[in-house]
């Protein structure tokens, strides 16, 4: 007969504890992540219900009734488990554009008078019809006057810009500071990061007084420039590290074996530095991204996405199923970024990190 | 194969520093030259000089009798290993040899055949598929090699290329590099500091210090003539004993006389030094040329400090005065510390310099 191992109670507390630390942490992170992506697919009468529902409803139960001004919809709530009725109209218009806008269920009028039809036989119809799950997408991006998409576009430009300017001059710097010795270089390198301990805010008027000079101002261009100042030093300081951490020799010997200069810089040290790279565009990408203030001062009639998101939540006061919506557009390009460029952060040669 | 003429090779790094100095030297086809030196003499800075890693501020170099001072690197046609193998971690063992190949545009037959022929001489075709990460500092240091001797050059150049293996292995890879220029026959410009290392693979050894050449010689040149004191001290393990003495002639007959010995002359050791206008000498000993003899023929005796047993021999030390000599006995009979020795000179194997300059008479 085996005897069975006794249980180690200290250890299996410790391990239990730390189990429970670890789910803690991991549902204090990804819980509002939660809430802002079940919220942005929410309808807005769902939205505005108490308790909050945890995942949006498929489709919506209806239920017509003759009505005092005509006839009375009501609606199946999940919470409470009965019929509320929200609306007593007799213009079937008016009681699609409600069940379009406010519960996110898209039913035509020739669908409602075919319903309404059955009310002289029937005392009570009910009837269900799907919920149009991207409602608060559509009206995000639809909503007239704040053009979502040009301001994505635009973002998008400025974001691009900003990586291949902070790239090109950061990271030819970086190679300077890593490869060359010369007078004033601590000084020089570390002058760089001043930079980035102006507030925008405190230089607005300057800027927009030099980038109108420029005639940069509301243009991609011009907030590229602005965001680049600041992410070039950090690409320094990135690109330098890494550049530092490529020994010259394996250049040399690119061209002792038949390269140029500018061939064993292509060929050797810049496939080897592309993790440092791959980050520092990352910074550069999610630092563009993101920015709102100089964004909000530098343009007024071309906003980029970040702009038109913080409209959106200010702007759309009792809508923050839309303002989910708004954000989750935000997050999303960031988060495809990131993943994107992870592949190169972790870039391997034959299993083993360089 | 080709012959390279450095010709008043000078480099200045800034203003002051000045690593090599007036360096002219002939290398003839297919001979292996080694650069031996202390740290910061200048040999690798040469070397560099000869890949066209570094520009020469004076001087003229030539390979075949082609100017190439002022040609990049890629234009000169030489090779390289360098001291940290500097292998491309990004490309397989393949890739790493064939990419100098790939640049001459040769067409894919004729670099998959040098290639393996470069792998099979190197012993690394079992790994073509691998990534140096994934292979051993020997390994890579092969990789290094086959990627040097693939692309067949005019000149061969090694900086350092054992001195990041450890010593069992340092000492296979060198007789493996031999072979190698044995069958490659390619004219070599190796850089070592280690002695034993110049020794071993060396047609002729070229002894650099403080950037200029000391002695040019074949290993047994530098070793059994030494040029001066600072030769005689860098070569050979453990290196030659130095003794002051005075050279004194009595009754036609020379003898040396230092603080604890007098030592008759042979007649071709006096004919040798006796015309010196210096009576102040320094006597240089290899360890090996101090030979144990009984009491009656000895010229000095000692106590033995400690000796040292090697397996083949054993290496006895004795103070004369605040100096430690070392000797290089047989292994038996043993000698125990405490132990009094009885030493005399190997007559033909004295080496005599001048005080002053350290030059050897």
């Amino acid at each position: 007969m085996t005897r069975r191992k006794p249980v180690n109670l200290a250890k299996a507390a410790r391990t239990t504890t730390f189990y429970i630390l670890v789910v803690g942490v991991a549902a204090a992170m990804l819980l509002p992540v939660y809430f802002i992506v079940s919220l942005s697919f929410l309808s807005v009468r769902e939205a505005y219900s108490y308790p909050l529902p945890l995942v949006p409803a498929l489709e919506t139960h209806f239920k017509l009734t003759p009505g005092k001004r005509g006839y009375l919809v009501s609606v199946y709530d999940r919470i409470e488990g009965a019929y509320e009725s929200v609306l007593d109209t007799k213009e079937l218009q008016k009681m699609s554009e409600y069940m379009r806008y406010q519960l996110a269920t898209p039913v035509t009028i020739e669908d409602l008078e075919q319903q309404v039809a059955r009310l002289e036989t029937e005392d009570e119809v009910y009837f269900t019809r799907r919920r149009n799950l991207l409602a608060n997408y559509q009206t995000f991006f639809g909503v007239a006057g704040y053009n979502a998409v040009p301001a994505l576009i635009r973002s998008l430009q400025i974001c691009a810009l900003t990586i291949v300017i902070s790239l090109s001059i950061g990271g030819m710097a970086g190679y300077a500071f890593a490869r060359y010795v010369f007078k004033g270089k601590d000084l020089l390198k570390f002058s760089v990061l001043f930079v980035r301990m102006y507030p925008g805010v405190a230089i607005a008027l300057p800027m927009i007084k030099i980038l109108a000079n420029m005639n940069f101002y509301d243009r991609p261009i011009g907030l590229s420039l602005v965001y680049s100042i600041g992410n070039i030093a950090l690409t320094v300081w990135i690109t330098a590290s890494i550049f530092m951490g490529i020994p010259e020799s394996l250049e040399e010997a690119a061209q002792v074996f038949g390269a140029s200069k500018a061939r064993a810089f292509l060929r050797i040290t810049l496939p080897l530095a592309l993790p440092g790279l791959a980050a520092a565009a990352m910074y550069a990408f999610l630092g563009a991204w993101n920015e709102t203030v100089a964004a909000i001062i530098l343009t007024t009639f071309n906003p980029t996405f970040s702009v038109v998101v913080f409209q959106t939540v200010l702007g759309s006061v009792g809508q923050v199923n839309l303002a989910a919506a708004g954000g989750m557009a935000m997050a999303l390009p960031a988060v495809i970024f990131t993943f994107f460029i992870r592949r190169y952060i972790h870039q391997m040669w034959g299993g083993v990190t360089v | 194969m080709a012959t390279l003429t450095l010709t008043h090779i000078t480099k200045r790094f800034g203003r002051d520093v000045v690593a090599v100095k007036d360096f002219s030297l002939e290398v003839p086809d297919r001979e292996f030259l080694v650069l031996l030196g202390p740290s910061g003499c200048g040999k690798t800075t040469t070397l560099r000089m000869i890949a066209g890693l570094e520009e020469a501020t004076e001087g003229t170099i030539e390979i075949d009798g082609v100017d190439v001072t002022d040609l990049p690197p890629r234009k000169r046609d030489v090779s390289m290993v360098f001291q940290n193998y500097a292998v491309w971690p990004h490309m397989t063992v393949y890739d790493n040899i064939a990419y100098a190949l790939k640049l001459k545009r040769m067409d894919k037959q004729t670099i998959s055949t040098m290639v393996k022929e470069a792998a099979t001489l190197t012993k690394i075709d079992q790994l073509l598929d691998r990534f140096p990460a994934q292979l051993s500092g020997g390994q890579q240091q092969r990789v290094a090699v086959a990627r040097a001797i693939a692309v067949r050059p005019k000149l061969f150049l090694m900086d350092e290329p054992l001195s990041n293996l450890d010593a069992k292995l340092r000492a296979a890879t060198r007789t493996e590099l031999k072979a190698i220029h044995a069958k490659t026959e390619a004219t070599s410009v190796f850089v070592t500091h280690d002695q034993a290392e110049a020794m071993s693979l060396a047609d002729r050894i070229v002894i650099m210090k403080d950037g200029g050449i000391i002695q040019i010689g074949s290993p047994d040149d530098v070793y059994h003539r030494s040029a001066n004191l600072f030769v005689a001290d860098f070569i050979g393990t453990p290196p030659t004993n130095f003794m002051n003495v005075e050279l004194e002639v009595e009754n036609g007959q020379c003898q040396l006389a230092g603080p604890h010995f007098t030592c008759v002359l042979s007649a071709e050791n006096a004919a040798k030094i006796e015309d010196h206008d210096q009576r102040q000498l320094v006597l240089g000993v290899r360890p090996e040329s101090i030979l144990i003899v009984s009491e009656d023929d000895a010229v000095l005796s000692a106590e033995c400090l400690v000796s040292e047993p090697q397996g083949s021999h054993q290496i006895v030390a004795i103070e004369l005065g605040d100096k430690i000599v070392k000797i290089i006995a047989p292994a038996h009979p043993v000698i125990a510390p405490g132990e009094t020795v009885h030493l005399t000179f190997d007559q033909e194997a004295l080496a005599f310099f001048d005080k002053e300059t350290g030059l050897r008479i």
